[in-house]
């Protein structure tokens, strides 16, 4: 007995975009707002889980094929590369650096290494909790 | 329609870029500009001239707001009235609505205009089974809705 969910679906494509786009937000304002890799990372999480309520678990797939395992190690990698970056300069590990650029069109740039760190975070956030729900979602 | 506004702002682009300005007061004027010129030739394009489809969805907020007060006002009637003499059903509307996002905004108007509800969709998208709370005239619903929000939305989609 398929139900037909024609309105979900439908609702879900329009949503979808608003979802993602307000958790790039949330993970730049980070640094001076509330916000930030973590949150950021379970927002995106959560506008997957979304598509996976709407469509069906191979449509997902096909949609996006990404390998999440895989994901959270990039992640990871981002994260002590990160923090073995700061080792190069003679500093201690996880010391970050921070330096303002002028960058054309964007003006007065704060550029900062916790972005690339926050990058990990995201990266591993989204990563671990996709592969608890497909992992679920997939006992048949 | 998307190709007629993309025309449009790449033309206010191009006159800024004539007027050497990053002023929003040019952009706006080359937006006219650019109105007028689609407007002349708007017998170029496959689709009608974009502003009456603009005109028409401000008409489609406009009908939803009045029924939205005019079908509060009949349930508050309903609440305080001291006898309950209604009686709820489920009724089926069918719809000539062909596409997707037609027949969800349909539905989601039918929702939130209270005393209706829509329940489920047919397999086949072509009837919408509504749950209202006085069936007793169904009739006399359906061709309210057909009259109203569906005329709207097919005047925005034509």
């Amino acid at each position: 007995m398929r139900t037909n969910d024609l309105i979900l679906q439908t609702v879900t494509k329009v949503i979808l975009f608003i979802i993602l786009l307000f958790s790039i937000h949330l993970f730049f304002a980070g640094h001076y707002y509330p916000g930030g890799g973590f949150i950021g990372g379970l927002m995106t999480a959560g506008a997957l889980v979304l598509l996976l309520l709407a469509f069906d678990m191979k449509t997902v797939a096909n949609i996006l094929p990404v390998n999440y395992r895989i994901m959270t190690a990039i992640g990871l990698l981002f994260s002590i590369g990160t923090g073995a970056g700061s080792l190069l300069f003679n500093v201690p590990f996880l010391t970050h650096a921070f330096t303002d650029v002028y960058l054309p069109l964007l003006g007065k740039t704060s550029l900062h290494t916790a972005v690339l760190f926050d990058i990990g975070v995201y990266l591993v956030v989204i990563g671990v909790t996709m592969t608890i729900i497909q992992t679920i979602g997939e006992d048949e | 329609m998307a190709f007629q506004i993309l025309l449009n702002v790449f033309l206010a682009l191009v006159w800024m870029f004539l007027k050497v300005s990053n002023e929003p007061i040019d952009f706006l004027v080359g937006y006219f500009f650019g109105l007028l010129l689609v407007f002349t030739f708007r017998r170029f394009f496959p689709s009608r001239f974009y502003l009456l489809r603009v005109v028409a969805v401000i008409n489609l907020i406009a009908i939803f707001i009045k029924e939205l007060l005019l079908s509060n006002i009949a349930v508050l009637k309903v609440i305080i009235k001291p006898k309950l003499d209604i009686q709820p059903g489920i009724f089926a509307l069918p719809t000539e609505l062909k596409k997707d996002w037609e027949i969800t905004l349909l539905s989601n108007l039918i929702t939130l205009t209270p005393g209706t509800l829509v329940v489920d969709i047919s397999d086949d998208n072509q009837t919408l089974y509504i749950h209202a709370m006085d069936a007793s005239d169904a009739e006399a619903a359906i061709s309210s809705i057909k009259n109203t929000f569906e005329k709207a939305i097919m005047e925005v989609s034509r």
